[in-house]
């Protein structure tokens, strides 16, 4: 058992111990809290395959900014956790059994015998100036040139989706005019007229602004 | 170019149909009218291009397919053309006489309200016959063949508030069902035994048919062959009135004048014999089928005829001399004088329609009067109409150097150098045939244009000829009636079909008769010697001296024989049969079939029991589908677990 | 890759060109000139068919190490979705008008679709199936969304969204175990891995069941249709017909690349399933139709028999089933595309046409369009001789050139079961009497294109010759 075995097994338990949390605790918040803690140790096993651009992106990209953005939505929207668990318990049982039946026919799919060590050559060790970002970046812009742009157009459609399905005109909001106030004029922000002196009628409303 | 030249001649008149069909009431009655003339001249300009191109230029034979409709084990099913000889002759005849019988229509349905939709009609019709006649394959002559039947269930029924109209057409649908049946079968059983529907495709392999025998019931051979012949004859039966399925087309009448003419000398009846001219290679490899040709046609040619003899509608007679006629092309067709049925068919059409027109035009002229007994001395109201009728009725009998004495003639030479064993009987019939052919045509010319005025007073006041609309095409008709005979040698006797048609050398009749040809004087001179011009002149002396000279002559013949007259005027009581027994004996069947299997087994247990089942079914099934997320993505995992289990455990065991 | 890859991909180019351009001119534009974006998207397809056109040539290119394919089936496919889905557009435009929905967006969203599709008909390798594959999804559950003020709608996206992205998921489980095994993403490498096996392993008899399922989940075949009902009910007449049309043929493209393309020498593994999946369809789809009182949820169950048919194609196992396939699902687009034009059509403001006692005595109120329903839903039953007919007759032949007479048995059977709710509707507008008197009406370009659409159902069946050769040739 080798210092790198032991790695392995310490983040691989964390991924799924972090993942079984998250979809039973109760607290929606120790829940992102938990994703969080998985990503993490997914990004530790993406280091041990070497991956180490990738590992990095995942915790900056999905830890430092997706999860936190999470977060606040989580905070901020009140969920009563009590109402989406209605009906849970009473479906545990068949969702238990079916999970497991699908667990143990994968077992019997994806076992030792065809992705174990030996069905796979030893990866060759890479020399220490070999550069995984240089590598990843020279194959998305050559070879997957065509999937990497339908990505783009992807994250496009969901910002389009996204913004055509939540934004609302609501008469109180305000915003600014760029257009019309570029184009404003001094006689316009600023009209002096003359009036006389009007004496309130009601003494109480003028003490109020004052 | 060529091509599109081949597909505009019967898409032309198809475009008139639907333009006077589909818009009628747009472009009203002169547009509806132009629009089909203008369309069917079209395509009569473009048969005479092809006329001379395949004719004259002697251009190569065009067989191609235009439109794959689809292809199905290997077998295609396509649109296609095969112009040849046989294929110009017939469009040119289609085109010509359709043109004509569309602008007499303009004076003849002048007054009806169904104008447009009967320009309409008569465009399809032709379209119908062009693809007929055009086609290369079997499936375009089915369809051509039901499309013409169609047109004309929908003509004859022109008028439908008519009783008798309806009836007509009825007995005409369902007259041609029966030959269509036939018909149809034949095709299967090319179909079945060829592999193919390409007329090429069949040909080539006729020899090899004719080799094999198909066993109908236990024990009876038949040569395919023969089967396939004598089925699709009886299709040509069907469509070209041949004894016994003939009771349609004197029912026919009852549709407008021009319809008739178009049916008569055109169009439907001349698509049998056309069928089985293309079908020469075929016919040729049996002798029984050629036998039952002959029989069929002799009957058709004699007892037809002698039923002309009787009838006083004046459209009646000229339909029962088409009947006769259309036997003599049969008898020709069974003689293997492909040739001279064609050519009869050609000059026939030429004046039968003549006579039709000439026939419509006494009709206006009488206020739609049909009776002959009302008719006479026309000959003073009617001048064009009298000479262009005599003409029709002359060159109907035969009479020397008009068109249906060469091609008559020429009929009866060939049926005479037949070796088969029916030519004999055949011979006599057709010879027995003129003089009954002579008398019928002069007993109406007579009763019709000469002899005494026997209409009434207000008839009489208006009777004047006929608008030039109808009596132009009398005289364009009445050109080719008498002078068409002169082209006679190289149709018959000259190598003119030898791409279209193919004759066994031991039943080369014509080639015999040509044989002895030595110009057509020597052709005139050589009638004199025969019988046959004697028997016409006999005809017209009798007919002379029975209805003009003794007119009460007649009158006491049919009270002496009354019993024969009987028994004629009631049509051979074949009617009778079919109405009698056939049709109640299988109106009989049909209602124990309706009552026991329909009402109490089909519906009240297999539709009404099972629809119901079905019904429960459903409504049990749609509860599955409860809405609710979970449940769908639920069944969902289920449904993938259950197919994975399939190979996981297949795999493992 | 070099510049001439990109030259296969011009019509994709432009379309994603003329989508961020609308997009751009949106933010500029006052909301009244709305018509801008309607008449700029018909161009953009209208574009596209001229560029597909013109970049036809016979044979096959691969095009960005072979991620990208063009061939026949590829342009044949295109260019019908293409046709499709202008014909949806122009329909959309007085139904969305009277919905207040009239916005760029839907265009916009409806051209990001079309592209997704484009990219999954010419896909040639897992990567590219599965990024086009999402492209077209995602623009699609927006689009069922997009009508965000309807319950029904929302509730139609939320489950479309949940159930495609676990079907999604599947997807991308088999996928990973394919690649795990052969090494590659490259559909023709996958398939020659495969040839040079002589049993299959446990792993990849896996990946094909996942594969499998997240195909039937897009087709929408039992038992992973439950979704098709409710989204077809649910979401706008609109957003219904471009996913069961449109979409249809996009996923026809999908399943020929992975199953055949890539999988195809597996066929003695996967047609076991696919008889399942054809014949359970078959069954619930013309039964459960039959207890439909909603038009758009009968169409949505005659889908599901429809699909029955083109697994058929696919059961078959050889290139005539596959060409069956093909005419049958373009076929099947063409007449869904009217069928939903109609109930489009007869819909109006603050009234959806979508019960069939709306459509009772729809002959007295405007006959040209109950003989337009007429026809589709003749065609829909295969009565000759409209296209359906064929589509049936080539699938059923396709069949039993392969002896499996008891699955055409069964299919001839349950499309008769079927033909009951067709000829309901055919009832109904022709022999009830009308409750509803209101005027339809229709703008001029609409009811020339609705009317050609569904005469072409018609003319397709009188002349199939042509349509069969191309599927024909687009398959060899």
């Amino acid at each position: 058992m080798t210092f790198q075995y032991g790695l392995f097994m310490f983040f691989a338990a964390l991924v799924v111990y972090g993942a079984v949390c998250v979809i039973t605790l109760r607290n929606p918040v120790h829940a992102v809290l938990h994703l969080v803690l998985t990503f993490f140790a997914s990004a530790g096993l993406w280091m041990l395959l070497e991956a180490e651009f990738l590992a990095i992106i995942l915790v900056l990209v999905y830890v430092g900014a997706v999860m936190v953005l999470f977060l606040f939505v989580v905070m901020m929207l009140d969920i009563n956790v009590s109402e989406t668990r209605e009906g849970f318990v009473s479906y545990v049982p068949v969702g238990f059994l079916i999970g497991l039946v699908l667990l143990l026919q994968i077992r019997i799919v994806v076992g030792s015998e065809f992705f174990g060590l030996d069905q796979y050559p030893l990866p060759v060790p890479r020399p220490a100036d070999y550069s995984n970002t240089a590598e990843l970046g020279y194959l998305i812009y050559t070879v997957y040139v065509y999937p990497f742009e339908i990505a783009a157009v992807i994250l496009l459609v969901a910002i389009i989706a996204a913004i055509s399905l939540t934004m609302r005109r609501r008469p109180e909001s305000r915003k600014q005019m760029p257009d019309k106030q570029v184009k404003v004029k001094a006689d316009e922000r600023l009209k002096l007229i003359k009036m006389d002196a009007v004496v309130s009628v009601d003494k109480k409303d003028q003490g109020d602004d004052v | 170019m060529v091509e599109k030249i081949y597909l505009a001649i019967p898409l032309l008149p198809l475009f008139g149909a639907i333009a006077a069909g589909l818009f009628g009431r747009y472009i009203g009655r002169s547009g509806a009218h132009w629009i089909t003339i203008l369309s069917v001249l079209g395509s009569f300009v473009l048969s005479t291009i092809v006329i001379k191109h395949i004719i004259f230029d002697h251009a190569s034979v065009y067989n191609e397919a235009i439109y794959i409709w689809m292809i199905s084990d290997g077998i295609r099913f396509e649109i296609g053309f095969l112009i040849d000889e046989l294929t110009a002759l017939m469009i040119g005849i289609v085109t010509f006489v359709s043109l004509m019988v569309h602008i007499y229509t303009i004076g003849y349905m002048r007054d009806d309200p169904g104008y447009q939709r009967f320009f309409s009609y008569i465009a399809l019709f032709t379209f119908s016959m062009l693809m007929l006649v055009m086609s290369n394959n079997f499936l375009q002559l089915f369809f051509g063949w039901e499309a013409v039947g169609l047109a004309s269930y929908l003509l004859i029924g022109f008028w439908h508030q008519r009783e008798t109209a309806i009836l007509a057409n009825l007995k005409a649908f369902l007259i041609n069902r029966v030959g269509d049946f036939g018909f149809l079968l034949g095709i299967a059983v090319i179909f079945a035994y060829a592999n193919s529907l390409d007329y090429a495709e069949v040909f080539a392999k006729a020899e090899n048919l004719s080799l094999q025998t198909i066993n109908i019931f236990a024990g009876s051979e038949w040569n395919v062959i023969t089967m396939i012949c004598i089925l699709l004859f009886i299709g040509a039966m069907g469509k070209s009135a041949q004894f016994p399925l003939h009771v349609w087309l004197p029912d026919s009448m009852e549709g407008p004048t021009p319809i008739s003419a178009l049916i008569h000398a055109a169009t439907m009846v001349t698509a049998g014999i056309f069928m089985v001219a293309r079908m020469s290679p075929l016919y040729e490899l049996s002798e029984t089928a050629l036998n039952f040709i002959l029989m069929i046609g002799s009957i058709t040619a004699l007892f037809m005829g002698l039923l002309g003899l009787i009838q006083y509608d004046i459209k009646r007679v000229v339909a029962y001399s088409t009947l006769s006629q259309l036997g003599y092309m049969t008898v020709a067709l069974g003689a293997s004088a492909y040739g001279a049925a064609i050519f009869h068919l050609m000059t026939h059409a030429f004046f039968k329609a003549l006579l039709f027109l000439a026939a419509g035009s006494v009709i206006i002229a009488m206020h739609h009067e049909q009776d002959m007994r009302k008719m006479g001395g026309l000959k003073k109201y009617m001048p064009i109409t009298h000479w262009t009728s005599l003409i029709g009725c002359l060159a109907l009998i035969g009479f020397p150097l008009f068109s249906g004495f060469f091609s008559k003639d020429s009929i009866i030479g060939a049926v005479q150098y037949s070796d088969l064993s029916a030519a004999n009987t055949a011979y006599m019939a057709l010879l027995a045939g003129v003089f009954v052919t002579a008398l019928y045509s002069f007993r109406m010319y007579f009763m019709v244009f000469h002899t005494r005025d026997r209409m009434d007073e207000h008839t009489r006041e208006y009777l004047t000829e006929t608008s030039w609309v109808v009596t132009m095409p009398l005289v364009l008709l009445a050109i080719p009636s008498i002078f068409s005979g002169f082209i006679f040698e190289p149709i018959v006797f000259g190598e003119f079909f030898s791409r279209s048609i193919h004759v066994a050398d031991s039943h080369n009749v014509l080639n015999e008769l040509g044989s002895t040809f030595e110009g057509i004087q020597g052709f005139v001179m050589h009638a004199f010697s025969g019988p046959v011009t004697y028997l016409a002149f006999a005809g017209v002396g009798v007919a002379y001296w029975i209805y003009v000279i003794k007119p009460q002559f007649a009158v006491d013949m049919q009270h002496r024989f009354n019993l024969i007259y009987k028994f004629m005027d009631n049509k051979y009581y074949i009617d009778h049969l079919y109405i009698n027994v056939f049709s109640v004996a299988g109106r009989a069947i049909g209602k124990v079939l309706w009552k026991l299997g329909d009402n109490v087994v089909i519906d009240g247990f297999i539709v009404n029991g099972s629809a119901r089942a079905m019904g429960w079914l459903s409504n049990v099934l749609r509860h599955l589908q409860t809405g609710y997320l979970y449940h769908y993505a639920f069944a969902m995992i289920a449904g993938m677990i259950a197919l994975i289990s399939m190979f996981v455990i297949a795999v493992n065991i | 890759m070099n510049m001439s890859d990109f030259a296969l991909i011009v019509p994709e180019i432009f379309v994603l060109t003329m989508a961020s351009v609308i997009l751009v001119i949106d933010a500029f534009l006052h909301s009244d000139r709305r018509e801008i974006f309607y008449l700029l998207a018909l161009t953009t397809l209208f574009g596209a068919i001229i560029l597909t056109w013109v970049n036809h040539f016979d044979g096959r290119a691969l095009g960005f190490n072979g991620t990208f394919v063009v061939d026949t089936m590829a342009d044949v496919l295109k260019f019908v979705i293409y046709l499709v889905t202008a014909a949806i557009f122009v329909y959309s435009r007085q139904y969305l008008k009277a919905r207040d929905l009239f916005k760029s967006e839907f265009y916009i969203l409806g051209l990001f679709a079309v592209l997704g599709m484009m990219i999954l008909i010419s896909a040639h390798s897992m990567l590219t199936v599965y990024l086009g594959l999402e492209l077209m999804s995602l623009s699609l559950y927006s689009m069922v969304a997009f009508n965000r003020n309807n319950v029904l709608s929302s509730e139609a996206a939320m489950k479309y969204f949940v159930l495609g992205g676990f079907a999604s998921g599947v997807l991308l489980y088999g996928m990973s175990l394919v690649y795990g095994v052969s090494g590659t993403l490259d559909l023709a490498g996958v398939s020659e891995y495969l040839a040079a096996q002589q049993s299959f392993s446990a792993p990849i008899l896996l990946g094909m069941v996942f594969i499998i399922v997240a195909l039937a989940f897009k087709l929408g075949a039992v038992p992973f249709h439950m979704w098709v009902p409710d989204i077809y009910h649910g979401s706008s007449s609109v957003v219904t017909a471009f996913i069961s049309t449109s979409a249809k043929l996009a996923v026809f493209g999908f399943s020929m690349r992975l199953l055949i393309e890539g999988m195809g020498i597996m066929q003695d593994s996967w047609r076991d399933i696919l008889i399942i999946l054809s014949v359970l369809s078959l069954l619930i789809g013309n039964i459960v139709a039959i207890a439909q009182t909603n038009i758009k949820r009968m169409l949505a169950y005659s889908t599901i028999s429809h699909v029955g048919f083109i697994l058929l194609g696919f059961i078959a196992a050889n290139p005539e089933g596959y060409s069956a396939a093909m005419f049958y699902t373009v076929t099947y687009a063409i007449t869904g595309a009217a069928a939903f034009g109609i109930v489009i059509l007869l819909s109006r403001e603050g009234f959806e046409a979508d019960n069939i006692d709306d459509y009772k005595g729809l002959n007295y109120r405007n006959s040209w369009y109950a003989f337009l329903m007429l026809l589709v839903m003749f065609s829909m039953a295969g009565v000759p001789p409209m296209v359906g007919f064929y589509a049936k007759l080539l699938v059923l032949k396709a069949v039993i050139g392969q002896g499996m007479y008891w699955l055409a048995i069964v299919a001839v059977l349950l499309s008769v079961v079927g033909a009951f709710y067709y000829l309901r509707v055919i009832k109904v507008m022709y022999f009830d009497g009308a409750e509803d008197r209101n005027k339809i009406i229709v703008g001029s370009g609409v009811h020339a294109v609705l009317s050609s659409n569904a005469l072409l159902a018609l003319l397709l069946g009188l002349f199939p010759g042509t349509l069969i050769s191309l599927c024909l040739t687009a398959i060899s």
